[in-house]
């Protein structure tokens, strides 16, 4: 049974649409990678899941519930970190814990869950209004692994977090993992999902444009190989249509004084070749394999300039207006 | 506070889904001074009335002891509590959802296994109580006065006033609580609360007689049919329903319900004649004061009106709590956060 699956999703506010069809299955047991860039529809997919959001078509369930029907079921198997979140300030990190653990009916050991998010005994006879961002963002950490849920959907969960907390926030990720819970977590930055999640999907404009294992989109990223070539800046142009002439080359763009090419590994010979035949002196060149981040932002970049989509992904990109009219939506 | 938990605090958890929630507003309001400065404020103000009397008065003849305390609660706590408590009521009650929206907490609330209604209830127990409990000090401590003074404190009388007056408070919060719900920041909610107040506090009696104008005008609708649809609408409004149903019990006889629905009106003498033999099923008597002759309305040992009795009247507070619980579904229940 998958932790969760989202069948044709699609969320309209008004007339913006902040989702359109979104298909996702989230295996039971995974650790799974929600990326996109800030207003692709991340929130307002897990709104849905936690049901806060009703979805306009499709349909969702968690942990085989339906999203709507047996929200409060779901919610008590579940730990949440959401994002743009608030606590109470005038209760204490302690009455936080013992709060969840009563909605939860949950046992609660305050002091190893404190000790798991880093904070101190001390810390949690405070009130949280005099908590720093960090410390409140490893509290309501905390309060989502009250109970022991089956499933934590954390959203942002690195948002506020020094270095050392997106460690420790990371090394829960896993723990939770081993005693066998299924991870979702959205993030709008690929490092911090890399080093541990098993499967990924990135979210645009409302759109799945990719869902695959954390090695899958590694080897697609493979194909698109960059090379970058150093020419006279007054012949760049020049090069950079002559290269464009070659039939594997993706893009081919001057950035500063270098031409920069993406293009299939085995072709970058044939580049160099015509860009020489052009007239144009190569002084010096180096390829660079593309990295996750490379990947991310190509597929996220909302001027079309995408390369080809691996495994199979729906074309067209949208436009920046869209892209500005989605947060919008998201914000919501 | 784990799932052991044992006594009143477990059992309570065990019963009501909303439990935890209420208890988290309590919690939360109970560190703020604002609610002693309320326990002091209501007990000043219920205290004064009496103590002044007592001051003044050396000698209290035997009549004034006897109902000194139900004279107190029905020329002065009345307004104290139908103008007061809505107020802090409103200062209590408004933002308890709206500020969660805008603020983001909603979200961990509800990321809990809440339901919204479990939400709604709790914060209107929770609320309630934040408001229930300056309010039952004061009334405690009005009681302990009357007890030790020279008027005859009469505890079922008391304890039925202090019934009325939580139920009162509760409709109130249920009211301003579903508003806040319905809101999306805590100014429209602020405003929207302050509006039904003022519509509920000084403009109900308007409306319940341009009712009765517009019946009479259009319809040609006279005589009792008229005044029974003014009464109806005015016991509609909770703070007319809290002030008859308390003066109702404060008279003690027979025919206190139906002095009590007479004193709703003020009109001219054939109209007060009609109220009281046609609506009331009283007996009306012109007698002579020192004002021009008036009206009084005795009971003719036939009862009031189904419609118009302390029962009915009671039931019309839960027309509002459901009122409330309406809102909130329509307003919070189904839509998107």
């Amino acid at each position: 049974m998958p932790a969760i699956e989202l069948d044709g999703v699609t969320k309209r506010f008004g007339d913006v649409t902040a989702l359109r069809g979104v298909d996702m299955t989230v295996e039971d047991g995974e650790v799974f990678g929600f990326l996109g860039p800030n207003g692709a529809g991340k929130t307002t997919t897990i709104d849905i899941l936690l049901d806060f959001v009703r979805p306009t078509a499709g349909s969702a369930t968690v942990l085989g519930m339906d999203a709507r029907e047996d929200s409060e079921a779901i919610r008590e198997r579940l730990g949440v970190l959401p994002d743009g979140y608030d606590l109470y300030d005038r209760l204490t990190g302690r009455q936080h814990l013992e709060f969840v653990a009563e909605a939860k009916r949950a046992d609660l050991d305050v002091a190893a869950i404190l000790d798991r998010v880093g904070l101190d005994l001390e810390d949690a006879e405070r009130k949280t209004g005099g908590y720093s961002k960090g410390m409140q963002q490893r509290l309501a950490l905390g309060m989502a692994l009250v109970g022991e849920p089956d499933l934590l959907i954390l959203d942002e969960p690195s948002t506020g977090l020094d270095p050392n907390g997106a460690r420790l926030m990371r090394q829960i990720v896993r723990e939770e993992n081993e005693r066998g819970a299924t991870v979702f977590f959205s993030s709008h930055i690929l490092g911090q999902v890399e080093s541990v999640c098993d499967e990924v999907a990135i979210l645009q404009n409302g759109e799945i444009i990719a869902e695959d294992s954390v090695e899958g989109l590694r080897a697609a990223t493979d194909t698109g190989t960059r090379l970058v070539v150093s020419v006279d800046p007054a012949d760049a142009e020049t090069a950079a249509a002559a290269a464009r002439e070659v039939d594997t080359v993706e893009n081919a763009t001057v950035e500063g004084d270098d031409l920069v090419v993406t293009c299939d590994s085995d072709s970058k010979m044939d580049v160099l070749t015509a860009i020489e035949d052009a007239g144009v002196d190569v002084h010096d060149f180096e390829t660079r394999e593309a990295s996750l981040e490379d990947l991310f932002a190509a597929y996220t970049e909302a001027d079309g300039e995408r390369p080809s989509a691996p495994a199979g992904t729906p074309g067209g990109a949208e436009s920046a207006d869209d892209a500005e009219a989605a947060e919008g939506g998201d914000a919501r | 506070m784990s799932a052991q938990n044992e006594g009143l605090d477990g059992a309570l958890r065990d019963a009501f889904d909303w439990y935890p929630v209420a208890k988290k507003e309590f919690r939360d309001a109970i560190r703020s001074k604002g609610l002693w400065v309320l326990s002091f404020l209501f007990t000043a103000l219920f205290l004064i009335p009496g103590a002044q009397v007592l001051f003044l008065e050396e000698n209290l003849g035997r009549q004034a002891q006897d109902i000194g305390m139900q004279y107190f609660i029905s020329s002065s706590y009345l307004n104290i509590v139908t103008l007061l408590v809505p107020i802090v009521v409103i200062f209590a009650g408004y933002a308890a959802i709206s500020e969660e929206r805008t603020s983001g907490s909603l979200k961990v609330l509800l990321s809990l296994p809440f339901s919204r209604r479990d939400v709604i209830i709790g914060k209107v127990i929770g609320r309630s109580a934040v408001v229930g409990v300056p309010l039952l000090v004061a009334l405690g401590l009005t009681g302990a006065f009357f007890a030790v003074s020279q008027f005859t404190f009469k505890f079922d009388v008391f304890a039925w006033f202090t019934l009325f007056t939580f139920a009162f408070t509760l409709v109130m919060v249920a009211f301003v609580v579903s508003i806040s719900g319905a809101m999306s920041t805590n100014l429209r909610s602020l405003a929207g609360a302050g509006i039904v107040y003022f519509y509920i506090s000084f403009g109900w009696n308007s409306l319940a007689n341009a009712v009765g104008d517009g019946l009479a005008d259009y319809l040609g609708v006279t005589g009792a049919l008229r005044w029974q649809a003014v009464l109806f609408v005015k016991l509609l409004s909770p703070t007319q329903a809290y002030k008859t149903l308390t003066n109702s019990m404060l008279g003690e006889g027979d025919g206190a319900a139906m002095t009590a629905r007479y004193s709703m009106f003020q009109q001219d003498q054939e109209s007060m004649g009609t109220i009281c033999g046609d609506v009331l099923n009283g007996n009306p008597q012109t007698v002579q004061s020192m004002f021009g002759n008036r009206t009084v309305c005795e009971s003719a040992g036939s009862s009031l009106p189904l419609q118009f009795s302390d029962p009915a009247v009671f039931v019309s507070f839960f027309l509002w709590i459901g009122l409330a619980a309406a809102i909130s579904y329509y307003t919070f229940d189904r839509v998107d956060l």
